[in-house]
């Protein structure tokens, strides 16, 4: 279990490999053959994408989540909402590409203060960033080693069908 | 000239009267088919009565990556279907674990544990018998 007040630490060959093994499983949980079948793609190994959807008064917004495995599987993915052009997040250029979520299990915001600057933060003890800021957390909400990066998946999705509020607006508007 | 035979020859008329005896024999038996298949049929009506009111769900738990698909009955509440989907699974309970739809846009059944699949199904709560099993997370 992730550690309460503890700094992720990092490990790209580990989580490379934990990402090796958990593909396979996940893909045969939705009962699909490659990732491309579900729209996800792996640009590199440490990197999943994963477009995700909010339904909103009637509307589609689509957005991009980009998974990152450096800490892995002993610490849960970096979850960031990236700019589809660049697959990079930049503030305060790119803060439209960030949905509205506020549910109590997951909370998204642009610019969260991480000294000495500011990160986006999925708030959500699935999620790398949330440790890396040391949020508080309950112990039975920590992650688990034997969680997979599906939990994160999951976990956001359930905000986006529950608490999406839109997208942040653009910057200067 | 029936008559003649039986009078007139005994191995046929011994022929004849085996003749009837089998005749019998077969009426019966045609008869007790006829029950078997009816009751066959009446089984077969049970069954497909039955299968009517079951179907299948899918439960996938979230964070042992692990899938199960078992019959219920319509009938079922939700509570049941989350409990016996542990038992399938064969995958202890978290206090903290949460039932769920499935698939791209899961949200919680948690406030409709009491109802049945085919309200839940009727009420739009659930749009098919597909569930998750996730722990909660935490973050504000």
């Amino acid at each position: 279990m992730a550690a309460a007040n503890a700094a992720p630490t990092l490990d790209s060959l580990a989580g490379a490999a934990a990402l090796d093994e958990d593909i396979p499983r996940v893909l045969k949980l939705e009962g699909v053959a490659s990732l491309e079948d579900l729209g996800w793609s792996r640009p590199n190994r440490l990197t999943l994408l994963v477009p995700m959807k909010g339904v909103r008064a009637g509307n589609t917004d689509a957005f991009l989540l980009r998974l990152g495995f450096h800490a892995y599987r002993r610490w849960p993915p970096s979850a960031q909402f990236v700019n589809p052009q660049t697959q990079a997040y930049a503030y305060p250029q790119d803060q439209h590409h960030v949905p509205v979520l506020c549910s109590p299990e997951c909370h998204t915001h642009t610019a969260y203060p991480r000294p000495p600057g500011t990160i986006q933060l999925v708030c959500c003890s699935a999620t790398l960033e949330f440790y890396e800021v040391q949020h508080s957390v309950e112990s039975c909400h920590r992650w688990r080693e034997t969680n997979t990066f599906f939990t994160t998946i999951t976990a956001i999705r359930k905000a986006f069908t529950s608490h999406y509020q839109g997208r942040f607006s653009a910057h200067g508007r | 000239m029936d008559q003649k035979v039986t009078t007139n020859s005994e191995p046929l008329g011994k022929a004849v009267e085996d003749l009837e005896r089998a005749e019998a024999h077969l009426k019966s038996a045609r008869a007790e088919e006829a029950v078997a298949e009816r009751e066959v049929a009446e089984a077969i009506d049970e069954i497909r009565e039955a299968e009517r009111d079951l179907v299948t769900v899918h439960v996938v738990h979230v964070n042992e990556v692990q899938r199960t698909a078992f019959k219920e009955k319509r009938s079922a509440t939700l509570q049941q279907v989350w409990d016996e989907g542990y038992l399938k699974l064969e995958i202890p309970r978290n206090p903290k674990d949460v039932f769920q739809t499935a698939g791209e846009h899961p949200k919680s059944l948690m406030s409709h544990l009491n109802l049945t699949l085919e309200q839940a199904l009727k009420q739009g709560v659930i749009d098919d018998y597909r569930f998750g099993i996730a722990s909660e997370t935490g973050g504000a």
